[in-house]
C-alpha cells in the first residue's frame, strides 16, 4: 500500500483488497491521527473486519474522521448485510 | 479445471488465496462482481481460521475449487479448534448498540453466496462449503418474444447430415434444439442456458458431437461429461430433433462419441439409463455397454421457467459401462455378500484381464481413514467416497454421516474401494446404518473399481422399475430384497 502522513491525517492508497493484513498495517500507521483517507480503487472487496475497524474508528473516542474514495460495489452490499448502512453517513464518508 | 490448495494457516497467505480465488472464478466464467463475492467469502473464512482456529499454533488449510455448468463450489477444510457456528450468530441490534460484531464473518459469507454449509466432522475436522451459481440468461430470454422455434427445422426431406465435434460456438444452437425438441421437459436444466453450455465446453468439462443438415441447421446433439476423479466419462445429454428421428442419427453420434473418447484415452464410458422405460438401456446395450449397478432415487430436475421451486422427479437408473481400455483388471477378491453377483457382472466384459494386483493384506490398515463428500445441490444427493479404510473407519464414517444430517437429501451414496478385505466389515456396518447395495461402479475413482451402496429416503416402488439385461434384473432383485429386509427391520424397531 502507498501512504502519506501528516501530523493529523493519514492518506492511504490500497494496492489490493481491504483485508485483515491491510487493517493491521493501517492501524499501525494511523497512530493517534484524527483523519483517515483511503483510496479503494484497486480493492475488489472490503471485508467485514475492515468495515468493523472503520466503524470503531468513527465511533471511538476520540473520533477519527474517515473518508473513502472509489469503494467497490460489494462494500455497499456488505454494509447493508451488517446493518451499518443505517448509521453510516455515507454522503460524508464516501467521496464522489 | 479443478484446483486444490494446501496452505499453512497464516495471515500472509490470505491475500494470495483470495487473488487465486478471484482469478479462478473469472477464468471459469464468473463476471467480476460474482468472482469478488466468492473471493470475499473465502477471505472471511480464512481470516477466522487464522485468528481463531489455530491462533498462534501451526496448522494447515486445504481448499478445493470445483466447477459444474450451473455453479462453482469452494470447499475449505481445517482441523483447528472446535467451533459451533450456532453460537456465533450475528445480531444487528447488538452490533449497532453494543458494538458486538460476533458472527459478522459468517453473516457476510451467507449473504455473498447462494449456499453456505458448515459441516462439523469432529476429529476429522471442519468443512466450509461455499456455492455460487452462474447468472446466465435462459434461452427464452435470448430470443425475441415471438420467436418461432419450429422455423429452425429443415423440411423432413433433408437427408444429408454433417456430424462434427461441438465447440463453444454451438451453445445457443444446442439450447434452441433442446427447447424445440422437449419444451421444458428435458431433465438437464443446464441445457436451457447457452452460456452454461458454452463455459462447460470451453472449460473441457464436456465434449460432444453435433449433427447439422446441409443448410447448417442443428438437428442432433450428444455429449460426454468427463469425470473429475477418473479417466472416464458419462454419455448424456442426447437429443435428436423430432422430424429427424429414426434416421440413424443417434447411432452416428454414439459411434462418434466412442471414437472421440478413445482418442482422449478415456478408460471407459458409462450411461445412466432411466428405468421407467427400456429404450435407453437397449441403446446402451447395442453399443456394448453392460449393466453394473442400479441407482435408486437419482433425481432429475425439471426446468419450470418463472417458478421459484422446481419439481423433483424420483427416478432410478441403470448404470451401464463400456470399457475402452484393455488394462482393466478385476479385483483379486470380491466382497463376500456380493461375490456371485459381482463375478457375473465382471464376466460380461470379454476383454477383461485376470488380476495381477495383490489384495491389500487384512489388518494392515493405517490409522487414518481418507474419505470425502461431494454434494449435488440440484438433485439433493450426496456421495461419500472412501479412498482408504483406516482403523478409524467406523468413527470417521459416523461423523461424516452425522454431518450430512444437516443437508436436505433425497439420497446418499457411498463408494467403497474393492482392493481391501476390510470391505466386508464396512458393508456389514453400512447395512446396519440403513444402506443397501447399488452395484459396481467401474473405474469411478482414480481408475479403480468401487462398490456403491445407497441410502434412500423415499419409498421405492420396484414394480415401476424396468430392466432390460439379465444382470440388471439380478441387480434389481438383490437390491429389492435388501430394501424389503431393511423396511422390515426398521418397522420392527
Amino acid at each position: 500500500m502507498n501512504y502519506k502522513k501528516t501530523s493529523q491525517k493519514l492518506e492511504i492508497e490500497l494496492t489490493g483488497d481491504f483485508n485483515l493484513k491491510a487493517v493491521r498495517k493501517i492501524s499501525d500507521l494511523l497512530g493517534d491521527r484524527s483523519e483517515l483517507f483511503i483510496n479503494l480503487k484497486k480493492a475488489r472487496f472490503v471485508n467485514s473486519k475492515a468495515i468493523i475497524f472503520l466503524h470503531k474508528l468513527m465511533q471511538g473516542k476520540p473520533r477519527v474522521v474517515v473518508r473513502l474514495k472509489n469503494p467497490p460495489k460489494i462494500f455497499f452490499e456488505l454494509l447493508q448485510t451488517l446493518g451499518l448502512h443505517r448509521i453510516w453517513e455515507l454522503d460524508e464518508i464516501v467521496e464522489p | 479445471m479443478e484446483a486444490h490448495l494446501l496452505l499453512e494457516s497464516k495471515v500472509e497467505m490470505i491475500g494470495t488465496v483470495t487473488d487465486f480465488t478471484y482469478k479462478w472464478c473469472v477464468n471459469m466464467g464468473f463476471d467480476e462482481h460474482s468472482a469478488a463475492r466468492m473471493a470475499l467469502s473465502v477471505d472471511e473464512i480464512l481470516t477466522d481460521i487464522v485468528l481463531y482456529a489455530f491462533k498462534d499454533e501451526k496448522g494447515y488449510v486445504e481448499i478445493w475449487y470445483q466447477y459444474t455448468p450451473s455453479e462453482i463450489e469452494i470447499i475449505i477444510q481445517e482441523k483447528g479448534e472446535p467451533f459451533d457456528p450456532e453460537r456465533h450468530t450475528y445480531n444487528r441490534e447488538k452490533a449497532l448498540i453494543e458494538g458486538d460484531f460476533k458472527g459478522a464473518s459468517l453473516e457476510t459469507v451467507q449473504s455473498m453466496t447462494d449456499h453456505f454449509l458448515f459441516l462439523n466432522r469432529g476429529k476429522d475436522g471442519k468443512e466450509y462449503r461455499l456455492v455460487q451459481k452462474y447468472i446466465f440468461p435462459h434461452i427464452l430470454d435470448l430470443v425475441p418474444n415471438e420467436y418461432n422455434f419450429e422455423k429452425d427445422e429443415d423440411p423432413e426431406s433433408e437427408h444429408n447430415y454433417l456430424v462434427t465435434p461441438v465447440t463453444s460456438e454451438d451453445a445457443e444452437d444446442i439450447a434452441k434444439l433442446i427447447y424445440r425438441s422437449y419444451s421444458y421437459s428435458y431433465p438437464k436444466e443446464d441445457l436451457y442456458f447457452p452460456r452454461r453450455i458454452e463455459t462447460a465446453i470451453y472449460n473441457e468439462y464436456k465434449y460432444g458431437t453435433i449433427v447439422r443438415t446441409e443448410s447448417g441447421r442443428p438437428v442432433g446433439y450428444f455429449a460426454v461429461v468427463k469425470s473429475t476423479d477418473s479417466m472416464i466419462g458419462e454419455v448424456t445429454e442426447a437429443v435428436v430433433s423430432p422430424r429427424h428421428r429414426n434416421r440413424g442419427l443417434m447411432k452416428k453420434m454414439m459411434l462418434h462419441l466412442i471414437e472421440m473418447s478413445r482418442s482422449r484415452s478415456l478408460s471407459g464410458l458409462f450411461g445412466m439409463a432411466m428405468t421407467n422405460h427400456l429404450f435407453s438401456q437397449k441403446v446402451n446395450s447395442r453399443y456394448g455397454f453392460k449393466s453394473t449397478a442400479m441407482i435408486i432415487s437419482k433425481t432429475g430436475k425439471r426446468t419450470l421457467k418463472g417458478m421459484e421451486k422446481s419439481q423433483l422427479d424420483m427416478i432410478s437408473v441403470i448404470l451401464d459401462f463400456l470399457p475402452l481400455t484393455k488394462q482393466w483388471q478385476r479385483p483379486p477378491c470380491l466382497p463376500k455378500d456380493y461375490a456371485e453377483l459381482f463375478s457375473e457382472i465382471y464376466n460380461q466384459f470379454e476383454e477383461q484381464e485376470e488380476s495381477t494386483v495383490k489384495q491389500k493384506p487384512a489388518g494392515s490398515k493405517s490409522e487414518q481413514t481418507d474419505m470425502n463428500l461431494s454434494i449435488n445441490y440440484e438433485s439433493q444427493s450426496a456421495l461419500i467416497t472412501v479412498k482408504t479404510y483406516g482403523s478409524t473407519f467406523v468413527g470417521s464414517c459416523m461423523r461424516m454421516l452425522k454431518s450430512t444430517e444437516e443437508l436436505t437429501l433425497t439420497s446418499l451414496y457411498i463408494d467403497l474401494p474393492l482392493d481391501d478385505p476390510y470391505i466386508d466389515s464396512a458393508i456389514t456396518w453400512l447395512k446396519d446404518q440403513g444402506f443397501i447395495l447399488a452395484g459396481l461402479v467401474p473405474f469411478f475413482h482414480q481408475e479403480e473399481d468401487y462398490l456403491r451402496m445407497q441410502q434412500i429416503y423415499k419409498e421405492v416402488n420396484f414394480s415401476e422399475i424396468q430392466t432390460y439385461s439379465e444382470i440388471a434384473g439380478k441387480l434389481k432383485k438383490m437390491i429389492q430384497d435388501e430394501y424389503d429386509e431393511l423396511q422390515k427391520n426398521q418397522s420392527e424397531a
